[in-house]
């Protein structure tokens, strides 16, 4: 551990996790270490159940809930966009072979009590519940109009600007209701609030394009959960780095970041020993001091003996609540996966219901998705403070990621990851870096 | 245009730092062998398939080196995920690292609980420096019961008993799966890889 690394990282989460295969791969020397004997941090899947139970302090799990290692429970959330960022990095840096995928099975969206399939081509629109007849043709135009739009093509945009038309007026244009709108933003495109009313249209373009694109992919809906949970995801980064030649440490606890007279990171100081460094990346739990709060999420594990009524008995779904449909400022989501991605027990499903807090009773605020779910076996129920940096790392050289967002899917993480690589290194990341002849071939 | 898929067994190796997971590795890959003082350790090592033909049968072993992630931390469980077999390599003039070995055997069960389980004594061409003598390894496997599917000794400077190994291993593997290759024929497969959409499934290409 006495040496000098060009970077060390501090907690083995999943963005951690990244940007320390990131920094291997282009050739810098790196020391990862956590504080934890586990790798993930908080994007580790916790295993066996009794763990679980035992963290939240509740009697230990009788023996309906199975083996308890056969349970590995996500503490956050997430499901990836088949065609989105995650799997782009999971690609270009052959993390991929180090995990399975399932696709999830349906995709479902609130309206007025009751949850409907979320539609996404012409022919599910056109069988669609959640719109009458004739507004049933005009989303089906507004969905035609986006699949062919393309951003350097004016021929394609049919007068919509992509820089000075607001996506409301582009609702507007294709005669699309209030109804129409709201599913459309916020179970298509995934804007957590309506903010993205008046902005303009090419990124909630680019977010629906995104969205059929990942679809197109791998079948029923466009998202991906990895065998075995998400716990796997930082592990397998972990390992990328392993392989080009960073250092791991677990069980480390962090006494003391050094920095020198002029307020630049010199090293970290763990059970007596120094490590030297010119950089370091961190999540914002261990520099307390130079993150602030901004907002506060809600999460709850719950555990069930059946999938979620009215969802054609689906072993895996997200279902959204747009915050309109509850009189709330930000969406609130569910997802559900079950003992086929190997995270339970056979026959039981694990719901996540989670969203971003807006009053002082957050349970109360996620009562209506916890009524979708029917009876609940077990329940664990967190809030925690979402941080961001005070800083941008420039003059210290610590580079600080943010809190994992309640969004459901990847794309905020992986925005994260890459401004914290640019901040750090000045570049943006170059996947061309990557090896692709790690073993994998025939002889 | 349909392909044949062979069957793939993913074989994983465990055991301490030094014992010569990686020069087992080497061999596997391209029988060759290098002194300590000739490598960075197990830098850019991941895993490697090749392709047996046993009984009729073409089979491939991929293998997978731990990365070097022993050396201080702990290795992640998910590199024993999936894993069809593992081997357990300790060095035979070692006792240290044969100790060792019943906290790998844990690992192994506890991860990745179908997977056989080999147990390798390397380094035997040290012959007068040898500690772990065969009834050390035999009274092993009696005390872990039917945990052990079979011993092994090699030498990765030699290279004497590693091929040996491996085919023996691709044997068994063979033997114990017939029925389960038979099913992936006609079921599909449960999970998914991502990976480009324009890669194409590898042909087989021709063999060694």
């Amino acid at each position: 551990m006495d040496e000098e690394y060009d970077a060390i990282v501090l907690g083995t989460g999943l963005k951690e996790c990244i940007i320390s295969g990131m920094l291997s791969v282009s050739g810098k020397k790196v020391l990862h270490m956590d504080r934890n004997k586990y790798y993930g941090g908080e994007s580790a899947s916790i295993t066996p159940l009794e763990e679980l139970f035992t963290k939240y302090e509740a009697p230990a799990p009788n023996e309906s809930y199975g083996r308890g290692r056969d349970w590995n429970v996500d503490l956050i959330p997430k499901f990836l966009m088949a065609n989105g960022q995650l799997v782009k990095l999971l690609i270009h840096t052959g993390v991929t072979r180090y995990l399975e995928f399932k696709s999830v099975e349906g995709s479902y969206v609130y309206k007025g009590g009751k949850i409907s399939k979320v539609p996404v081509d012409e022919r599910e629109a056109l069988a669609s519940d959640l719109m009458g007849m004739f507004e049933k043709r005009r989303f089906k135009n507004f969905l035609v109009f986006v699949q062919d739009y393309r951003e350097d093509d004016p021929k394609t945009w049919k007068d919509v600007d992509p820089n000075n038309t607001n996506m409301a007026q582009v609702y507007e244009k294709f005669g699309l209701d209030k109804n129409t709108a709201d599913f459309t933003g916020h179970a298509l495109a995934l804007h957590r609030d309506d903010e993205y009313l008046a902005k303009p249209c090419y990124d909630t373009i680019r977010r629906i394009k995104l969205y059929s694109d990942s679809l197109a992919r791998y079948g029923k809906s466009p998202y991906l959960y990895p065998m075995y949970g998400l716990g796997e995801l930082p592990q397998g980064f972990a390992r990328l780095s392993a392989i080009y030649g960073g250092t791991y440490m677990l069980d480390k606890p962090i006494d003391e970041i050094v920095y020198d007279e002029s307020g630049k990171v010199v090293g970290v100081k763990s059970g007596g020993e120094m490590a030297r460094c010119k950089q370091l990346y961190c999540d914002p739990t261990y520099v307390p001091d130079r993150v602030e709060k901004v907002s506060k999420v809600v999460r709850c594990v719950c555990l069930m003996d059946h999938p979620i009524p009215n969802t054609k008995d689906a072993l895996s779904t997200q279902i959204i609540i747009p915050q309109k449909q509850v009189n709330r400022n930000s969406d609130i989501y569910i997802s559900m996966v079950s003992y086929t991605h190997q995270v339970a027990a056979k026959g039981w499903f694990i719901a996540m219901v989670s969203t971003t807090v807006e009053t002082n009773n957050p349970e109360a605020e996620i009562k209506p998705a916890l009524d979708l779910l029917g009876p609940i076996k077990q329940k664990f129920l967190t809030v925690t403070d979402f941080y961001t940096p005070k800083e941008d790392g420039r003059d210290s050289q610590v580079f600080i990621s943010k809190s994992y967002d309640a969004t459901t899917h990847f794309e905020t993480t992986c925005l994260d990851v890459l401004d914290v690589y640019r901040r750090g290194t000045g570049e943006d990341f170059d996947f061309s870096k990557v090896r692709h002849d790690l073993g994998d071939e025939e002889q | 245009m349909t392909t044949l898929k062979i069957p793939e067994q993913k074989v994983i190796l465990c055991g301490e730092y030094g014992v010569g997971k990686s020069s087992l590795f080497r061999r596997f890959t391209s029988n060759m062998y290098t002194t300590a003082t000739d490598r960075q350790s197990t830098l850019g090592l991941d895993h490697y398939s090749k392709r047996y033909h046993v009984d009729g049968k073409d089979l491939k072993l991929q293998l997978w080196d731990t990365g070097g992630m022993e050396r201080v931390a702990s290795i992640t469980s998910s590199y024993y995920k999936f894993a069809d077999a593992a081997i357990l390599v300790f060095s035979l003039d070692s006792p240290e690292s044969f100790n060792m070995v019943s906290q790998h055997l844990l690992d192994i069960v506890s991860y990745a609980e179908n997977a056989k389980i080999y147990l390798c004594g390397n380094k035997s061409d040290l012959k007068s420096l040898i500690q772990v003598t065969d009834n050390d390894m035999a009274a092993f496997c009696e005390q872990c019961q039917t945990l052990v599917a079979g011993t092994f000794k090699s030498s990765c400077k030699t290279g004497e008993g590693v091929n040996e190994m491996f085919s023996h291993i691709a044997m068994q593997l063979v033997e114990s799966n017939r029925s389960k290759f038979e099913l992936e024929k006609l079921t599909e497969n449960n999970g998914l890889q991502v990976r480009h959409f324009e890669d194409s499934e590898d042909a087989s290409k021709c063999s060694c």
